[in-house]
């Protein structure tokens, strides 16, 4: 029996302190009772990406008093369905999700219709039929596309040769390269000499850019379509010795994308905004809590990070005084 | 434990299923943490709010019902319409929908000039009701009343602890091979990537079979037929460690392997889902008093297994096997044939497991199981079985996955993060076998043993 005590006193250290007593008080006032509860599930939390949109949803919501309580799936759809589980048990006013999985998130989400808690989706959409979300808020990929033409266009002053390094695979990147012909294909000085897969991996585009460098030795500029595959084209490029002639742009604005453009190894890299995906989310919950029509898609424009912005780019100044 | 000595059957008890202690005071626990406020829905919550309004609103009023548009709502907005019909009150309309919807209602019906008094609603609409009170001019001097609340443990509410026993089952189910396996002095590591391999086994065979369109005894017959694959992979994996003497831990880690390879390949990497709806019957319907099919099921197995173990031949071979191999050789025990029943028997509970995921989310997807054969691990292990085999209790797994079942779910509602629910998970586990070794030797001590 003694043991037994001791066992419990165990838990009770290590479960005493953080649950707290009454759960409540993430994002809200001390003592304040919030106006909404709101359940999140995220894809991860070990990729900032999601970091960034997780805080931005817990930042905005208190200002409208809700109550934002982030959990994470870690990749993981059966995390996920007792998240939502525990969501539909403490009566939260909206869920939302990063779907870990885009069709087997449908049975979750049809418990969550079924208990009347409006659900929306942000950055990755659900795919499974027959199940209501409300409204899906993610960066607009086929804009950020055009937005990577724009900047390519300008890159080479109007007239040039250009290689696409892409990942057709992934649902993002196909929306990415569909904007990007739009609006090159109308540039009447620029020839696009052809897509090559580097599955968004920096060996693999080094290697296809080596091999597309050989073949075209008239080549001026590349588009990758996120930023490791962009670094892995910028290594070729060096090592063949063209860094004056063939410069590249390529998308995401991850730190290392940043600090390529900063170093000037990229051209232009192209944004994501995941806080405001966040921000957003929580505007269409409180529109939606308000009997406010909610566009059943919101879309998050993109914009082109060029020198001139990784220069003044106090995350990149801290890096350099290290 | 002196007290234990004095009353064997006790003694035996507790030996068991101490860990039933331990359960009980984490759910005594978190009913005492999540004592918190409960929304009442449905006909309660009507009731309720029928005997405010009566209490505290003026005669005559002009009454609006608003609520969402789901089965506790409607429900609801029926009886709280028929209750106040009966009172004095005037019940201008009742609107069950979105909330847009209910918006428009009201637009219309103060352009219609028909005053309203008051909005009545549920807790789930109240946000709602007091945003248009704000926005909406004409409502200023209407009130919005709700049912008041009311105190209990959310922990302990119906639907939770359904829930708790709900996300357990494929943990639960795969810990009884397991616990054979482990009483065999052996492991599983293949349980976790056999699960995935069986979800997508059966969701590609019923895709084949008819997709969305498959019948019911196709549906049987393709989760049987990813059930024995998995009992066929158990075999193999006995085999190599029967036949050729290679350690379970690396025989099945490789066949963890192996499982996770084969369910990516068949699948590209990407989940299945052309399952028909009805697929979810054993994953997701209650049939039976309201408790899940898969508890159903799970308890069936639990008490089948509870028989082998405890009162069959089979039972008693598999501890003399785990407890002395050579012993039991000499015995005349085919011990080979026990080894490979109990990897055969856990590959088929991994195959289930999968069934019952791929029902659960009617899809079937090569990521899941990930890590789940240390979550059953750490079920039998916590429910007291050692790992160095030859003792150990099924319903000891039972109790253990419970366990670990409250903690995740108790550290949900109470708002504990992800990460810190990791470290505690950690600890509780790491405790749990501490207090089991603790109380082992401090009874043989008392014993007077050694």
């Amino acid at each position: 029996m003694k043991a037994i005590l001791s066992i419990s006193l165990i838990i009770f250290a290590g479960c005493g302190r953080p649950a707290g007593s009454d759960g409540q008080g993430k994002g809200v006032e001390d003592g304040a009772k919030p106006d909404a509860t709101i359940g999140v599930s995220v894809l991860t939390l070990t990729n900032p990406f999601f970091c960034e949109l997780a805080d931005a949803m817990k930042s905005e919501g208190a200002k409208h008093n809700f109550e934002v309580i982030v959990t994470s799936g870690e990749y993981n759809v059966a995390n996920q369905k007792n998240q939502i589980n525990d969501f539909i048990v403490k009566q939260v006013d909206a869920i939302v999700l990063c779907p870990c999985d885009s069709r087997a998130i449908g049975t979750s989400i049809g418990a969550a219709n079924a208990a009347g808690i409006p659900v929306f989706t942000a950055d990755i959409a659900c795919l499974a039929k027959g199940v209501k979300v409300v409204s899906h808020v993610a960066t607009d990929n086929l804009g950020g596309g055009r937005k990577a033409a724009e900047a390519v266009i300008e890159m080479l002053g109007g007239t040039g040769k250009v290689a696409v390094i892409d990942f057709p695979e992934v649902e993002s990147v196909i929306l990415r390269t569909t904007g990007f012909k739009e609006v090159i294909s109308k540039a009447p000085g620029i020839e696009v000499v052809g897509y090559w897969p580097g599955g968004g991996d920096r060996g693999k585009s080094f290697k296809a850019a080596e091999d597309i460098l050989q073949s075209y030795s008239d080549l001026d500029g590349f588009f990758a379509i996120n930023d490791p595959s962009g670094l892995g084209v910028a290594t070729a490029v060096e090592k063949a010795g063209k860094s004056d002639r063939v410069k590249i742009v390529s998308f995401d604005a991850q730190p290392d994308g940043r600090k390529g453009v900063k170093e000037g190894k990229l051209y232009a890299t192209i944004v994501q905004y995941p806080d405001k995906i966040g921000r957003k989310t929580i505007d269409a919950i409180v529109r939606y809590m308000a009997g406010e029509e909610v566009e059943p898609e919101i879309l998050i424009p993109c914009t082109i990070y060029r020198k001139a912005h990784a220069d003044a780019d106090p995350t990149l100044a801290a890096d350099k005084g290290q | 434990m002196r007290s234990s000595r004095s009353h064997p059957v006790l003694s035996r008890f507790t030996a068991n299923y101490g860990m039933l202690g331990v359960l009980a005071v984490l759910c005594l626990y978190y009913s005492w943490a999540t004592f918190q406020r409960q929304h009442p829905t449905g006909d309660d919550a009507s009731r309720v709010l029928a005997r405010k309004l009566a209490r505290s609103v003026d005669q005559k009023a002009n009454v609006l019902i608003a609520a969402k548009e789901y089965e506790d709502d409607i429900r609801f907005a029926e009886s709280l319409a028929a209750r106040l019909e009966g009172d004095r009150f005037h019940v201008v309309e009742s609107v069950n929908g979105e909330p847009a919807a209910i918006r428009a209602a009201i637009e219309r019906l103060l352009a219609a000039g028909t005053k309203i008094d008051v909005i009545a609603t549920p807790k789930s609409s109240q946000l709602l009701a007091t945003n248009l009170k704000k926005r909406i001019p004409e409502l200023a001097n209407t009130q919005v009343v709700v049912p008041d609340d009311y105190w209990w443990p959310t922990f302990l509410l119906g639907g939770n602890l359904l829930g708790v026993a709900n996300r357990i089952v494929v943990i639960a189910v795969i810990a009884v091979g397991m616990t054979m396996v482990i009483i065999t002095g052996g492991i599983d590591l293949s349980v976790g990537s056999l699960l995935a391999l069986s979800a997508v086994l059966t969701a590609r065979l019923i895709a084949i079979a008819g997709g969305i369109e498959a019948t019911p005894p196709a549906m049987v017959f393709c989760c049987l037929a990813a059930i024995a694959v998995c009992a066929g992979v158990g075999a193999f994996s006995g085999l190599m460690i029967t036949a050729f003497r290679i350690p379970p831990f690396i025989a099945t880690l490789a066949m963890m392997e192996v499982a996770r390879g084969l369910a990516l390949m068949i699948t590209k990497s990407r989940s299945i889902s052309d399952v028909p709806g009805s697929f979810d019957w054993l994953g997701l319907d209650a049939d039976l008093l309201s408790v899940p099919n898969a508890v159903i099921l799970m308890a069936l197995i639990y008490a089948a297994a509870h028989f082998v173990m405890s009162r069959s031949r089979l039972g008693r071979y598999i501890y003399a096997v785990g407890g002395n191999r050579q012993a039991a050789r000499l015995s005349g025990i085919p011990v080979n044939r026990v080894l490979i029943i109990a990897y055969i028997v856990c590959g088929a509970m991994a195959g289930l497991g999968g069934v019952i995921e791929t029902s659960q989310f009617t899809s079937g997807d090569p990521k899941s199981g990930l890590m789940y054969e240390l979550y059953v691990i750490a079920a039998v292990v916590v429910g007291g079985t050692s790992l160095a085999g030859g003792e150990g209790k099924i319903l000891g797994t039972l109790i253990g996955a419970f366990i670990i079942a409250v903690i995740q779910n108790g550290m949900n509602l109470t708002n504990v993060e992800s990460y810190t629910q990791k470290v505690i998970l950690g600890l509780v586990i790491l405790g749990a076998v501490l207090l089991d070794t603790l109380r082992k030797r401090g009874w043989r001590r008392l014993a007077g043993e050694q």
